[in-house]
């Protein structure tokens, strides 16, 4: 009970006025009315006008170019510091598991740099793309993956349950569909709360069919609530096509039953998940209730691990239940290279500057991992703290 | 090439399947095949994917679905993988543990839920951890639980639990291949028989599924101190009748029963044991070990202070020797 309420008066309301996500100004987007249309960019103003008055409202526009190469370093970090980690599982020894995200990072940054530093994300076992652009710490984040005393976790939890309640992450989840419940009840907390954060959960195609996620859509529905549903649609629950066991292919059409709206978008162009994200957040931030935003995009490895992958060679080929010719098919639509394509061609970076973030995010790889291999394992009494609040419970293997 | 425990639990469902021709196998993605080059077993490919169907990631769908199935005369197994072994808690107790008897005895559920139990893991633990769910299964009305610790047993107790009318949980722990030879014919391992593996005087060790290595490896080490112990693997948590009678007999002739339990400790499934032998043997004595109350760490240093193995398991029998 004491330790209830020292806890109840610790929490501090989010303060209001800070509106702006990390590097985004509001003012700098481009805003227009009606609905919009997924998967489409236009970055130059006049074809934006028009495309707004059709489609809707065409917040890309107005990305600066700071903005737009932090999105870039964001994809790239996730994508050298996760293909370290095949690497390093590879090399054999690696203190611990990794469900890789390689593939998928437009998704991750796309939706959280619409999102505010207060705002949440509960995120599933394919989450380090999640915490990275929500913020997270390379090092840390490393530092937990192998069980490191001074790990996000302190080393219980590893790679499936990295979490950083000061950066809005809720959590990695090992169990499916569970971020989705998280962030609905996140949101209606934020209900109850009366600030205007957000709560987003991303859950693959395999997370919409247990209970989770029907309960989380109905409540989000029937109550407005401030949460949005990310499903990363990579075509496969492990080695299983969601196409061979859901009557339903285009996801986001679940989201009709329950009254809420669902967008699908071309999950391997940050523009556009960006986009759409956006455009969702300002909906669920003027209390106009969820959105389901069904991401189409490909991972690059296998489910877990590192089978079928090489070390210094990207993706895993030979895997039993997909062709090596659908995955280079994904590959060639690689959304970072798409990305910096875009970038130059914009001029928003020249081919030499795109090289060097390059080079700056490696080192910035080679220094979390240097940082987490040099980090101290664990207590081994320290297994028994942390079931509670206080206290320890006692061993019985004696 | 002994056969491994997936390999024997698929060698039965092939066997019933060819037996029954209703049998149907529901599962997620823990694919119904395995062997090596000149033998090799693939469940979809004899029976078709309508009686061997890989499913959502949607374990109501899968132990709901086979419950209503089995009611209706089609004999079901449900297979459900690791992490997801407690979201069917609420069928099989309030439906499939129950309506036999709030019908009158009118509904059967003949169907299998065969669980996979991941132990703990270093690197994972956490909610990669199942251990001790057998427990919880055990303590309700209405439900058979087995739990193999060998090939053989697991092929038998399969075997046994698709041709029970009542509804059965199948516990399979990732076990080291161990134990007598697996046949190729169809055999039964009767729910509720336990195993006497070792025959002792000095002391008795209860313990099932993965804690039975450890056990094995105990009871040799205190072999070389003089001390013969005798251990029991269960085999059936659920009902405890039929197992009672063997572990009970036993305590009477050593007069101390040592329990290791792979779940964490209170409510443990060898409590329930302890305190049945405590009823039936006057003055016995008692020890128990298990996994503290708290989740699995995945970091191995913390998980290897709190697991029982076998040097533990020797000690503690060392010392409820000298008590
Ligand atoms: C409730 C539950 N059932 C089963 C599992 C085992 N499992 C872990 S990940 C996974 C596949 C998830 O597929 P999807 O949601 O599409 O995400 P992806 O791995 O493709 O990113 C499964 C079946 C689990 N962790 N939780
Ligand atoms: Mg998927």
């Amino acid at each position: 009970m004491k330790s209830l309420t020292r806890r109840v008066s610790k929490i501090k309301t989010v303060p209001q006025k800070k509106r702006d996500g990390p590097g985004i100004s509001r003012r700098s987007f481009v805003k227009s009315l009606g609905g919009i249309g997924a998967g489409t960019v236009f970055l130059s103003t006049g074809i934006a006008k028009r495309a707004a008055a059709q489609y809707g409202p065409v917040y890309t526009d107005g990305l600066s170019a700071e903005q737009l190469t932090d999105m870039y370093t964001t994809m790239l970090k996730i994508r050298l510091w996760e293909t370290k980690i095949k690497d390093l599982i590879l090399a054999g020894g690696f203190r611990g598991v990794a469900h890789l995200y390689v593939g998928q990072e437009a998704i991750a940054v796309g939706v959280c740099s619409a999102l505010r530093k207060d705002d949440y994300i509960a995120s599933n076992h394919r989450g380090h793309g999640h915490l990275i652009a929500k913020g997270g710490d390379l090092g840390k984040m490393l530092a937990e993956i192998t069980h490191k005393a001074t790990g996000y976790c302190k080393g219980y939890g590893g790679s499936l349950h990295i979490t950083d309640i000061s950066l809005g992450i809720l959590g990695m989840n090992g169990v499916v569909g569970a971020a989705h419940l998280f962030a609905a009840g996140a949101a209606y907390g934020i209900k109850v709360k009366g600030t205007d954060q957000i709560a987003v959960s991303f859950g693959g195609d395999g997370s919409l069919q247990n209970s989770f996620f029907t309960s989380a859509a109905n409540a989000a529905s029937a109550w407005k609530l401030p949460w949005i549903a990310v499903i990363e649609n990579n075509a496969f629950q492990i080695w299983v096509r969601s196409s061979d066991v859901y009557g339903t292919q285009d996801l986001a059409r679940r989201a009709d039953g329950f009254g809420i709206e669902g967008r699908v978008v071309d999950g391997n162009d940050v523009l556009s998940v960006y986009n759409v994200a956006r455009y969702a957040v300002e909906k669920a931030r003027a209390g106009n209730g969820p959105t389901v935003i069904e991401c189409k995009t490909y991972r690059w490895y296998d489910h877990y691990g590192a089978g079928g992958a090489r070390i210094g060679v990207d993706g895993a080929f030979g895997l039993g239940y997909r062709s090596d010719r659908e995955l280079r098919d994904w590959m060639a639509k690689d959304p970072i290279v798409r990305f910096r394509k875009f970038l130059v061609s914009e001029k928003v970076l020249t081919e030499e500057r795109a090289e060097e973030i390059v080079a700056e995010v490696r080192q910035a790889v080679e220094d979390a991992a240097k940082f987490a291999e040099a980090q101290p394992v664990p207590k081994p009494e320290d297994g028994l703290l942390n079931v509670f609040a206080e206290g320890s419970v006692p061993l019985h293997n004696s | 090439m002994p056969k491994s425990m997936g390999y024997a639990i698929l060698e039965a469902i092939q066997g019933e399947m060819r037996r029954d021709k209703l049998l149907t196998l529901f599962y997620e993605y823990q694919t119904p095949a395995a062997g090596w080059s000149n033998r090799s077993i693939n469940l979809e490919a004899e029976f078709g994917r309508t009686r061997v169907r890989f499913c959502a990631i949607d374990e109501e769908w899968i132990v709901g679905g086979a419950m209503g199935m089995s009611m209706t005369g089609v004999p079901a197994i449900a297979h459900i993988p690791s992490m997801a072994t407690f979201i069917p808690y609420e069928l099989m107790f309030n439906h499939a543990g129950k309506l036999r008897h709030m019908t009158g005895g009118q509904a059967a559920f003949p169907m299998v839920l065969w669980a996979d139990m991941a132990r703990r893991w270093a690197f994972q633990g956490g909610q990669h951890a199942d251990a001790g769910l057998e427990s919880s299964y055990a303590r309700l009305a209405g439900l058979k639980v087995v739990i193999p610790s060998t090939p053989y047993d697991a092929k038998g107790l399969m075997v046994s639990a698709i041709r029970d009318v009542d509804p059965v949980v199948y516990c399979q722990y990732p076990v080291p291949s161990a134990g007598p030879e697996v046949p190729d014919e169809p055999y039964t391992v009767p729910i509720g028989e336990p195993a006497i593996r070792t025959e002792g005087k000095d002391i008795t060790i209860v313990g099932y599924a993965p804690q039975t290595a450890e056990i094995a490896r105990a009871v040799e080490e205190l072999k070389k101190d003089g001390i013969s112990a005798e251990f029991i693997d269960p085999r059936t948590l659920a009902p405890l009748e039929g197992v009672m009678p063997t572990i009970i007999e036993s305590v009477k002739k050593t007069g101390r029963l040592l329990t290791s339990d792979e779940g964490s400790y209170t409510f443990c499934n060898c409590a329930e044991i302890i305190a049945r032998v405590a009823e039936a043997v006057p003055g016995a004595k008692f020890k128990r070990l298990a996994f503290p109350d708290a989740p699995a760490p995945g970091a191995p240093e913390m998980l290897n202070y709190m697991n029982v193995d076998a040097t533990r398991i020797a000690a503690a029998a060392r010392r409820l020797l000298k008590a």
